[in-house]
């Protein structure tokens, strides 16, 4: 329920926040330098004296689509591979397996940092970085569901019937092996927003002034002995949208069970 | 009743349970578990708690062991040992009481012993804490412990560890565990359930021998009546959470008195108590013929063989046999003799060496399976659980194999799936039903239903049977036997339950070890000349409980 309700705050920023915000985020208001919260900034003021409410309202979206793009991508790839390496089994499974073994070697951050690294910075290549990056763990996930649901009795069932492959896949295997695959999706979501972010804060995510969460924690860094809310208000932000992917994933799992929904 | 039998009782019974209740809280309200439970076992006999599963008796046996969960709500009944009270007793007390005063013995020996710890020190730990030994002692009380459950090389034994013995061993360091102590109480649950034939009647003999050495009391719960009516001297019959009838062995068997014992001694299956059709003529050709099936598992290519080679495990060897139209053949065999292996190569989903004829044509490998031989030879799996799609309704589940062999025009198809419904004996709205929605008993009829839905000239039941209760078992056997009846398919009928096959099947072919031993008419089951192997399963089925007596 807490996952829920975080998640459609974050969503709902996402969606309408830049048509929310009091001020133009960009708009600099010299009097109100690195303010607390008040009456007409909510939030507080950055460096510049801009709305701080203003700027997380308008950098949602650019993060919360990142972490959702990302993920997408990377699920659907992953997914793809682990189907095909979970049904095809033999050689074509031990080699997809072999190289993703290799791959997952290399901690994500690291991983997507080294791509970030060859396609240069800026948000559409830190998006297909991360994606990149969840594609191993992701297809690891999706075949050892898609294993699991494979010697099935409904699906031997299936096969001894000689139903089609794409009709086992897709029809028997698939809707059951789904489950997995879409909790981790979600709390994937979590690890794509706090890795985007960190992108942001080292500089090859958004580029300024873009008002991404990550860079404004970044930009804000030098001055949290001065004023900690120019931090702390994009890092909870952060904080509490990670928090709803990963509740929601959780609660997600145990709903999808067809046995505990009747 | 409780007059009658403490006049002639010179002992307090052992165990007394008396207008015992048992709820638990559930978030759609409480469940009730246990009605108002009468249950006593008078000291030095064993007595027999018969249910099918969901049937309370499991509960009683925790409320006994006072291991109850969180939601558990009691009333204020009476559960004494020896007269005491177990109900008032401190937690630290019940530890004291288990294990030493009563001791209990699970279903499946592998999980009830710790995989870490040698079977020696798992016995001698009870021992050394129960009965105040010193590991020395205990070793040595261990072996002639285990000496006496019949383990022929018990000082080997103590130094293994579970998974160096096999089931049967397992169970036997389980009881010589339970007795080491000599406990008032033994309680057992379903002790044998997890065991091959063979290995059951040998834990049943060994019960039976401990029990009149040591005329310890046992409470032994059971699904099986048969089996209940060799081991116990009186047997109460539980049903959703009561006790419907209680008695002498011999009173409850022969004359049963409640309406819920009689159907349930009428559903143990009875070797001569004909149910299955009549048999095909003599003449008739064979409708399909296994010729000296093998099949090797973990078989590398040779590439790998050169490389690392592993060993192959073989799954069946040399096997050949036939089914003729309208014939229902049963397949005999324990866990590992090959039989589902059989199975899963006539349906087309193992490959073998060796050929498999179907009317008028061969096959070589499972490559050469074909759809025309696949819509011919359907399957029903043992687990109903697990052999439906948990997200499709049962509409879907028997629509698709009439649209996959195109049986009948899709806008008949709902009309069809109705008529399977009621060839199969379920309600017609069960169209609409997910599998989760039906009971273990009504999902096994909606996979019959699907196999003959493809209007199959062979079924292979593979243990279609082994996960239901008794009562369930044998309106499942009645179904199968009524569309075959309709229909004239034939039927290969896996099993391991000796009794029901004798009931149904024309031929018999039993398997050990891969290799098929023995094949012989229903009629010649007892002859001189069967296979030892084959009487020694026939001896060791429990014969029907009316027989018993």
């Amino acid at each position: 329920m807490t996952g829920l309700a975080l998640l459609v705050l974050v969503l709902g920023a996402a969606i309408f926040g830049p048509f929310l915000a009091p001020y133009d985020p960009q708009a600099f208001h010299p009097t109100v330098r690195l303010q607390g919260p008040s009456a007409a900034h909510w939030l507080g003021t950055d460096q510049f004296g801009r709305d701080l409410l203003s700027r997380l309202l308008n950098g949602a979206p650019s993060t919360i689509f990142f972490g959702l793009g990302a993920t997408l991508l990377g699920v659907g790839a992953g997914s793809v591979i682990g189907v095909i390496a979970g049904t095809a089994g033999g050689w074509i499974d031990s080699i997809i397996m072999r190289i993703l073994d290799g791959l997952l070697a290399v901690p994500e951050l690291l991983f997507t940092l080294l791509i970030v690294t060859i396609l240069g910075g800026g948000m559409g290549q830190a998006m297909l970085a991360v994606a990149i990056a969840f594609t191993p763990g992701m297809a690891r996930i999706a075949r050892s569901s898609v294993l699991s649901i494979r010697t099935r009795e409904y699906v031997l069932a299936a096969v001894a019937r000689g139903e089609p492959s794409h009709y086992i896949v897709l029809r028997e295997v698939l809707p059951n092996a789904a489950g997995p695959i879409i909790v981790e999706s979600t709390i994937r979501v979590a690890f794509a927003i706090m890795i985007g972010a960190t992108l942001g804060f080292l500089g090859l995510g958004a580029q300024p002034p873009s008002t991404e969460w990550g860079l404004m924690v970044a930009e804000a860094r030098q001055f949290m002995f001065r004023n900690a809310w120019t931090v702390a208000v994009p890092g909870v932000a952060i904080a509490m949208a990670a928090m709803g992917f990963n509740l929601f994933g959780d609660a997600l799992r145990d709903s999808l069970d067809p046995r505990r929904s009747h | 009743m409780a007059g009658k039998t403490t006049s002639h009782a010179a002992k307090r019974p052992v165990l007394e349970v008396a207008g015992y209740s048992l709820s638990y809280e559930t978030a759609t309200g409480p469940l009730h578990a246990l009605k108002n439970i009468d249950l006593r076992v008078e000291h030095g006999q064993t007595h027999g708690l018969v249910g099918e599963s969901g049937s309370g008796k499991s509960s009683l046996a925790w409320s006994i062991l006072r291991y109850l969960p969180e939601n558990a709500v009691e009333n204020d009944g009476k559960i004494l040992l020896s007269g005491e009270s177990l109900r008032d007793r401190t937690l630290q007390q019940i530890l004291e009481i288990r294990g030493r005063r009563i001791s209990m013995v699970f279903q499946d020996p592998s999980t009830s012993l710790n995989p870490a710890m040698r079977l020696g020190e798992q016995l001698s730990e009870v021992l050394i804490r129960h009965r105040g030994l010193t590991p020395q002692e205990a070793l040595e009380e261990s072996e002639a412990a285990l000496d006496r459950t019949g383990i022929s090389k018990p000082k080997d034994m103590l130094r293994r560890y579970p998974h160096e013995a096999s089931g049967g061993e397992k169970q036997r360091v389980v009881i010589a565990t339970a007795f080491a102590c000599n406990p008032e109480l033994i309680i057992f649950d379903e002790p044998t359930t997890a065991l091959d034939i063979i290995t059951a009647q040998q834990i049943l003999e060994l019960f039976n021998q401990l029990q009149d050495e040591t005329s310890i009391s046992a409470l032994y719960i059971s699904h099986d009546l048969g089996l209940v009516s060799r081991v116990a001297d009186s047997v109460s019959v539980i049903n959703a959470g009561e006790i419907v009838e209680s008695g002498p062995r011999g009173e409850v068997f022969r004359t049963p008195r409640d309406s819920y014992t009689k159907a349930l001694l009428d559903a143990v299956p009875d070797p001569t108590h004909w149910l299955g059709v009549a048999a095909p003529p003599p003449e008739t050709p064979a409708l399909m013929t296994a010729k000296a099936i093998t099949v090797e598992y973990g078989r590398q290519s040779r590439v790998a063989q050169l490389l690392a080679p592993k060993p192959t495990h073989v799954g069946a060897q040399d096997v050949s046999l036939e089914v003729r139209k309208g014939e229902l053949v049963g397949l005999v065999g324990e866990s590992g003799s090959g039989k589902s292996t059989m199975a899963k190569v006539l349906s087309g989903l193992q490959d073998f060496d060796g050929a498999v004829c179907f009317g008028d044509r061969s096959y070589a490998r499972l490559g050469e399976i074909d759809r025309a031989y696949r819509r011919a030879v359907q399957i029903v799996f043992q687990h109903p659980d697990a052999s439906l799609n948990p997200r499709q309704r049962v509409r879907q589940i028997l629509s698709r194999p009439l649209k996959l062999y195109d049986i009948v025009p899709p806008e008949q198809r709902a009309e069809r799936v109705a008529e399977l419904l009621k060839k199969v004996r379920l309600p017609v709205e069960f169209a609409d039903r997910f599998p989760h929605q039906l009971s273990g008993g009504e999902k096994q009829r909606v996979a019959i239903a699907r196999a003959f839905a493809a209007e199959p000239e062979l079924v292979i039941c593979d243990e279609i049977t082994a996960a239901l209760d008794v009562s369930v078992q044998a309106s499942v056997a009645d179904l199968l036997v009524s569309l075959q009846n309709q229909t004239g398919t034939a039927c290969l009928f896996i099993t391991h339950d000796l009794n029901l096959v004798r009931q149904l099947a024309h031929r018999i072919c039993v398997m050990q070890r891969g290799r098929l031993v023995d094949a012989f008419a229903r009629d010649d089951a007892e002859a001189a000349d069967r296979n030892p192997y084959t009487r020694a399963l026939l001896k060791a089925v429990p014969p029907p409980a009316s027989q018993a007596v």
